[in-house]
């Protein structure tokens, strides 16, 4: 963590003690209902500036004796205590779920839908995810709440802790509570129309030598396997490290989306390629399959085989 | 949604603007009238870009405006005093706030100010009417507040908002009557109004213009009974310099205020606590001889009452009077009152003519009385306009006078006499309610008289009472001719509704003085002494009523969980059988006990095995003709069942 000032890494450090004791408190689960020991209250900002007000009006009226002024003061302050059961009757008592697991590419917005229900009615509530500043308000009580998420990096994540929040009805008390729901969300790489990963191995084929059949030998890239390094041939020219690579023919399996044993930015490129080709045969209507290193998907179509598709994908 | 929007923000904004005016007119009294305008004309700019859906003025324009205007406040400092600027601008800022205002959530601190403004209104206003005015701003001010951070579109919920209500109310009186009450922290700039009551100086006029005004000057409560109307008489100012057309305070008697008298060992006959209404003056008042006071009053010497600061506020504070005249202080005191101004050479001769008649100071004061009846001397409240020599005019030419008129020529006399003599300004008399028990006293009352030392103590004279004894004895109404009397009451006053409606509403701010503006210290510590009197009297009820709660509670408990999980068949045995089952072990299950019971009493043998069966087929087959069955069988057998509910008891 380069490049940050004091207060984000206190920021990170204070954030980093309060998700251990979170968790704790309240693990990840399919269903959370906002019960008591999930919701915390403390004075906003303009609360604390009422509590000023009613120190003042106290000042006043005891300097002046005057009861009337007592009385105010008395009366605001018995509103702002009430205000703390306000604020919490109008958190309290809500359930959040959310039953899809979410899904995008990397770099753009994943929308997380999340259902909300209760047999009270909530208004303004604010809700947002964890060190992710947009926020979505709902004034009046609603069915779903749609936040939005960037993933960077692709993979399987679980969903951030929503943190949701209200200043109803007085804005004096902030009501707020950390949810953890048990739900991944997912960032496929970004489709990329980019062949360079995959057709170094088609391109270089003609000029490289054949060590054997179906394979090649290509100069080293940052991100190839240390696996398939010709070790004879380092030892020789420690300069121009070489791998051995598997031919592929992308163009004799068209319906086969084939991701190369690669690591880094290689395989990262390789990935993209992948998906934007998953994307043009799954729009094509043709049935594909795909092929990683790692396991052989048999060739199917529909949006649920795309689905698991760009999972494997997002977890290669 | 926008158009909502904006039509919350109408909303706001115009009753933001309302706030500001009603905030203005509460004020008033502590603006110029400049101030005023200005502020009048700010909020009607304002109104006007409302309706004409204008935005608000930039922020840039405003705030050199306000600049301006607060200088020019802050100019006239002096005038105004610390209060009034502070007031000043607060009003200034939440105007300019409202004037820039372009996002609600701006209003904030708006709403802020407008919160700490109307607790000021409580400075200026203690009436109960004017009170409730400023409440119901309060609570317009609280829905805005409300409105700002609510949804645009919703409505008021009525439920909860009346939920809300009936948790605040008993909160709220609770740490009204308990929360602990301190006495000032310090000294604090107090309000200049133009005070109201009896002034230091005594116009020939002025008392004829006190008696126009029918406000409460304060009002009183007897501990005991209430004294004879020829006795009460408030004193409330001395005035011992006259300059042959004003009498005056002397300026000793207002260095002297401060001390507080030694209690002399004069017997207090006469207990009251008075509540005085605001009048922005220290003096006070009380009767004859005050002996002991609260200690927020201060006992001068020559036996006036007084605070230490003006009464801004309705001040409550309890005396007790010996009905005694009051005591020469000093050799001073008495050659102060003997002072005479030149002029008046008819009176002068008058006054050694009755001297020489009459020695003796009371006789003198006797026949002077005798004079003023006999001759045609005639009380009004119009008296016609006197010459330089004012109380020769008075005495041989008009004959027709007010009580300052009689008191201050009677005063003149007995100092040409040679008896030191002086006016006092006070209050005579009040309108008793006898219903709510207290003496009101009204600025009407209103009264001059005189004071003449007699062996060493200060003898009340009061010369009205020869010319107009009903003044005395029963009111300023029945002393005035017809034509007068409707110059101290209006057309309106005379409605009989009207007069009605106006006395509930006095009697209503009695109660509203007492209970909620005289609340302090002493009484909450009286209230706490109460409350731990009948703390373990509390604490037994709440325990009695919690226990009985409990088992309330308890009991619906198990019914409840009887009726969810015991099935119908067992429960109408139960039912029938009753204590019988209660001797079946707990091992044993119900129809296995029925058997052995069967077994053990023959002669119910075949009932209890068809009882058996019946049960049997009732709870596990689910059988509901079985069921019905079983409590035909139940219901019909009752005699047979008593024998073996016996039989099984006796064993």
């Amino acid at each position: 963590m380069p490049n940050l000032t004091l207060k984000q890494r206190l920021y990170q450090r204070y954030w980093q003690l309060i998700s251990r004791y979170l968790d704790k408190r309240q693990p990840a689960a399919d269903k959370v209902t906002l019960v008591q020991k999930l919701i915390f209250i403390l004075p906003t900002r303009y609360g604390w500036w009422f509590v000023l007000l009613i120190a003042l009006l106290y000042l006043l009226g005891t300097n002046y004796q005057n009861n009337l002024i007592l009385l105010l003061c008395y009366l605001l302050l018995s509103v702002f205590l009430v205000n703390i059961g306000l604020a919490y009757q109008n958190i309290s008592g809500l359930t959040l779920q959310c039953q899809h697991a979410a899904a995008g590419f990397a770099g753009t917005d994943t929308t997380v839908t999340v259902n909300l229900s209760s047999d009270k009615k909530h208004f303004m509530l604010n809700m947002n995810f964890v060190q992710h500043n947009e926020t979505v308000l709902l004034s009046q009580p609603a069915a779903t709440a749609s936040l939005n998420l960037t993933g960077t990096k692709r993979g399987k994540y679980p969903l951030p802790r929503i943190k949701i929040t209200s200043q109803y009805p007085f804005g004096l008390w902030r009501a707020w509570s950390y949810v953890a729901l048990a739900q991944p969300y997912w960032v496929y790489p970004a489709p990329d129309a980019d062949k360079s990963a995959v057709n170094v191995a088609a391109t270089d084929t003609s000029q490289q030598a054949k060590t054997d059949a179906g394979e090649t030998l290509a100069p080293y890239r940052a991100g190839d396997s240390v696996r398939h390094i010709v070790w004879k041939r380092l030892a020789r020219d420690p300069a121009n490290p070489v791998v051995r690579q598997q031919h592929f023919s992308a163009q004799a399996e068209p319906s086969w989306v084939v991701v190369p044993a690669l690591s880094g930015d290689a395989l990262e490129r390789a990935l993209r390629y992948a998906c934007q080709q998953l994307l043009q045969l799954e729009q094509s209507g043709s049935s594909y399959g795909l092929k990683t290193p790692a396991l052989t998907l048999p060739q199917a179509k529909g949006p649920q085989h795309l689905q698991r598709c760009l999972q494997e994908l997002a977890l290669c | 949604m926008l158009t909502q929007q904006m039509q919350k923000q109408k909303q706001l904004l115009l009753s933001w603007a309302a706030i500001q005016f009603s905030l203005l007119l509460l004020l008033q009294q502590a603006f110029a009238g400049w101030v005023i305008a200005i502020f009048a004309l700010l909020l009607l700019y304002r109104l006007l870009s409302v309706f004409k859906a204008k935005a608000g003025i930039s922020l840039k324009l405003v705030n050199l405006l306000a600049g301006i205007i607060a200088i020019t406040f802050f100019l006239q400092l002096r005038q105004a005093g610390v209060l009034h600027f502070m007031l000043q601008i607060l009003l200034l800022a939440a105007t300019a706030r409202l004037l820039a205002l372009q996002h609600l959530y701006e209003a904030r601190q708006l709403v802020w100010v407008h919160y700490f403004l109307i607790a000021c209104c409580f400075i200026l206003h203690q009436d109960m009417l004017i009170a409730l005015f400023i409440l119901l701003v309060f609570a317009v001010n609280l829905y805005s507040h409300y409105r700002l951070f609510s949804p645009s579109v919703s409505r008021l919920n009525w439920l909860q908002t009346g939920r809300g209500i009936l948790i605040i109310l008993p909160l709220w009186l609770a740490i009204f009557l308990l929360f602990p009450r301190l006495p000032p922290f310090w000294q604090i700039p107090n309000v200049n109004i133009a005070s109201t009551g009896l002034n230091d100086t005594l116009d020939p006029g002025s008392i004829e213009q006190l008696v126009q005004d029918d406000s409460l000057a304060f009002r009183v409560e007897f501990d005991g009974a209430l004294p004879p109307r020829q006795q009460l008489y408030w004193r409330a100012r001395l005035y011992e310099d006259f300059d042959g057309r004003r009498w005056q305070v002397n300026a000793l008697r207002q260095n002297a205020s401060r001390q507080r008298a030694a209690d002399t060992a004069a017997d207090s006959s006469l207990s009251y606590r008075i509540i005085a209404e605001a009048s922005q003056q220290t003096g006070l008042f009380a009767l004859a001889t005050p002996v002991t006071s609260s200690s927020n009053v201060f006992i001068s010497p020559s036996g006036l009452l007084s605070s230490n600061k003006p009464v801004s506020q309705r001040l409550s504070y309890q005396v007790s009077s010996s009905l005694t005249p009051v005591v020469l202080v000093s050799e001073q005191e008495q050659q102060l009152n003997l002072r005479v101004p030149p002029g008046n050479p008819q009176t002068q001769q008058f006054a050694y003519q009755l001297k020489q008649q009459y020695p003796q100071s009371h006789e003198l004061v006797q026949a002077l009385a005798e004079h003023f009846s006999r001759q045609p001397f005639y009380y009004s409240l119009t008296p016609p306009r006197l010459g330089s020599n004012s109380i020769d005019a008075f005495l041989f030419d008009s004959h027709t006078g007010f009580c300052s008129h009689y008191a201050s020529a009677s005063a003149v006399i007995l100092r040409h006499a040679g008896i030191a003599a002086r006016v006092v300004g006070g209050y005579q008399g009040g309108n008793w309610h006898p219903q709510q028990g207290y003496l009101a006293v009204r600025q009407r009352e209103a009264h001059a008289w005189v004071e003449y030392l007699h062996n060493g103590v200060w003898q009340p004279f009061d010369p009205t009472a020869a010319v107009a004894p009903e003044r005395i004895l029963d009111s300023l109404d029945s002393a005035l001719p017809e034509d007068q009397r409707a110059l101290l009451d209006p057309g309106w006053r005379q409605l009989v509704l009207l007069q009605n409606l106006r006395q509930q509403l006095m009697h209503l701010d009695y109660y509203w003085s007492v209970w909620v503006l005289g609340f302090n210290d002493n009484r909450q510590r009286e209230l706490w002494r109460t409350l731990y009197r009948y703390l373990p009297a509390m604490a037994y009820s709440a325990a009695v009523l919690f226990s009985i709660i409990i088992v309330v509670l308890l009991y619906l408990r198990l019914t409840q969980s009887g009726t969810d999980n015991t099935p119908q068949a067992t429960k109408q045995l139960h039912r029938y059988l009753g204590k019988a089952l209660a001797a079946k072990p707990l091992s044993l299950s119900v129809s296995a006990f029925l058997l052995q019971c069967a077994k053990r009493y023959p002669a119910h043998n075949a009932y209890l095995k068809q009882l058996t069966a019946l049960y049997e087929q009732a709870l596990y087959k689910e059988d509901t003709e079985a069921l019905n069955q079983l409590k035909q069988l139940l219901k019909c057998h009752k005699a047979e069942l008593g024998r073996l509910r016996r039989a099984i008891k006796n064993t």
